[in-house]
């Protein structure tokens, strides 16, 4: 006999549609983690990828029958909500972020926990530190191919469903978005060097 | 490691960062809760069994077939009835034979018996006399609804003993309104059936209304 757990997304749903309980709780601890995290990376704050979560299984308790299997996994169905979500989110707190506000307030810590080296442990926190918020500061249409592409691992197809664009333009971004990164990721000290040698340079030809 | 390699290993680091972390306990059940608020529980409450509509139905057709069934033979016998009486019904003509009678024949003739009397001719019905099949009459078509005949300005009852004819025309919608009938404005347009009843004077002495 097939226990609830092992029945598909899509299954899951039509249970739940139906008014089983179980089949939301399931299909929840499924999905959520990713739902909430895609958030988190896109938005970097805890308050807002908890609501969006909530949002997006509330919107499928709630609209789940326009869900079209023909059109995709619900895996990326859900994304695809959570990023309308995030978006429209992004938006008003941009228009309603008092000035001084710290984004990096409600992020959540990153500090692992290492039992061997301590430096060694400070450096991959600060790596990790520096990647996180580069990501945070590119621009939306960027953000969101790094973070379904590179930190939640979904393929350029699902990729391309979720932001309902051409599998070569999620392509595009995706490598636009890294050389962004890249520029962004550039060590502090390269940064100074580089406007160092430029001032010379100036200097030089005044 | 050049940059990119660099990146690639930031991101994976980032990645595996963050792949524990997972939404709030509250938010599952704040969600279960909006589930149960929305499919509000109802207890199921056992089907009426519809064999009692059934057997109220079957009940009431039986009635209705018998009804029917009666309702046909008593029809049946009447018409049977009415069919025997017609062929016992005598001839009441008998014959008179004009012979002149002597005086010796009447004085043999004491006193005469009562005759029996010819037995009283049943009464008939008019109605039941058939008409030829292929007649029709204007109102002959069952389905037709009719008004009654009024009486047009110039009748006089003594104009219709003689008989008269039936006619049916189609006559303006806004006839009936000349007669103080109601009239049906989006029919306007269309023409409205009537039976005009003429004398045999050849004047129209009523009409009726046929829908």
């Amino acid at each position: 006999m097939i226990s609830k757990s092992d029945l598909s997304d899509g299954d899951l749903l039509r249970s739940m549609l139906a008014g089983d309980e179980e089949a939301l709780a399931l299909l929840y601890r499924r999905r959520q983690a990713a739902v909430y995290r895609f958030a988190l990376q896109m938005s970097g704050s805890k308050p807002i990828a908890e609501d969006v979560t909530q949002e997006v299984f509330l919107f499928l308790m709630r609209d789940g029958h326009v869900f079209d299997p023909a059109r995709g996994s619900l895996s990326a169905f859900l994304f695809g909500v959570a990023r309308n979500h995030v978006l429209r989110r992004l938006r008003v707190e941009q228009l309603l972020a008092p000035l001084g506000d710290d984004p990096d307030e409600d992020l959540p810590s990153l500090h692992a926990t290492s039992d061997f080296c301590p430096l060694e442990d400070l450096t991959r926190t600060e790596t990790i530190e520096s990647v996180r918020k580069a990501v945070l500061s590119l621009p939306p249409k960027y953000r969101e191919v790094v973070v379904l592409c590179e930190l939640q691992d979904v393929s350029y197809v699902e990729t391309a469903e979720i932001l309902g664009c051409a599998i070569g333009t999620v392509r595009s971004r995706l490598h636009r978005a890294r050389a962004l990164l890249l520029e962004k990721l550039r060590p502090a000290a390269e940064v100074e060097e580089t406007n160092a040698t430029t001032v010379k340079s100036a200097r030089c030809f005044a | 490691m050049n940059d990119e390699e660099k990146l690639t290993h930031g991101l994976k680091a980032l990645k595996a960062e963050m792949e524990t972390l997972a939404a709030p306990a509250e938010v599952e059940v704040k969600l279960l809760r909006a589930f149960r608020t929305r499919h509000v529980v109802t207890p199921i409450v056992p089907k009426r069994s519809n064999s009692r509509f059934w057997l109220t139905a079957a009940l009431a057709a039986m009635l209705l077939i018998a009804i029917s069934v009666v309702a046909y033979r008593v029809n049946r016998g009447v018409d049977d009835r009415r069919n025997v009486a017609k062929e016992e019904q005598p001839k009441i003509s008998p014959k008179v034979d004009n012979k002149p009678v002597s005086h010796e024949q009447l004085a043999g003739i004491e006193a005469p018996e009562p005759l029996p009397q010819a037995p009283k001719p049943k009464h008939i019905r008019h109605a039941n006399v058939r008409r030829p099949e292929n007649m029709q009459l204007a109102n002959h078509v069952n389905t037709e609804i009719a008004t009654d005949f009024i009486p047009l300005s110039y009748m006089s009852a003594a104009n219709l003993q003689d008989g008269g004819q039936i006619v049916r025309v189609e006559l303006p919608r806004s006839a009936l309104a000349k007669f103080g009938l109601p009239v049906n404005m989006d029919r306007y347009n269309e023409k409205v059936k009537a039976d005009v009843l003429f004398g045999v004077d050849g004047l129209a002495h009523a009409i009726r209304f046929v829908q």
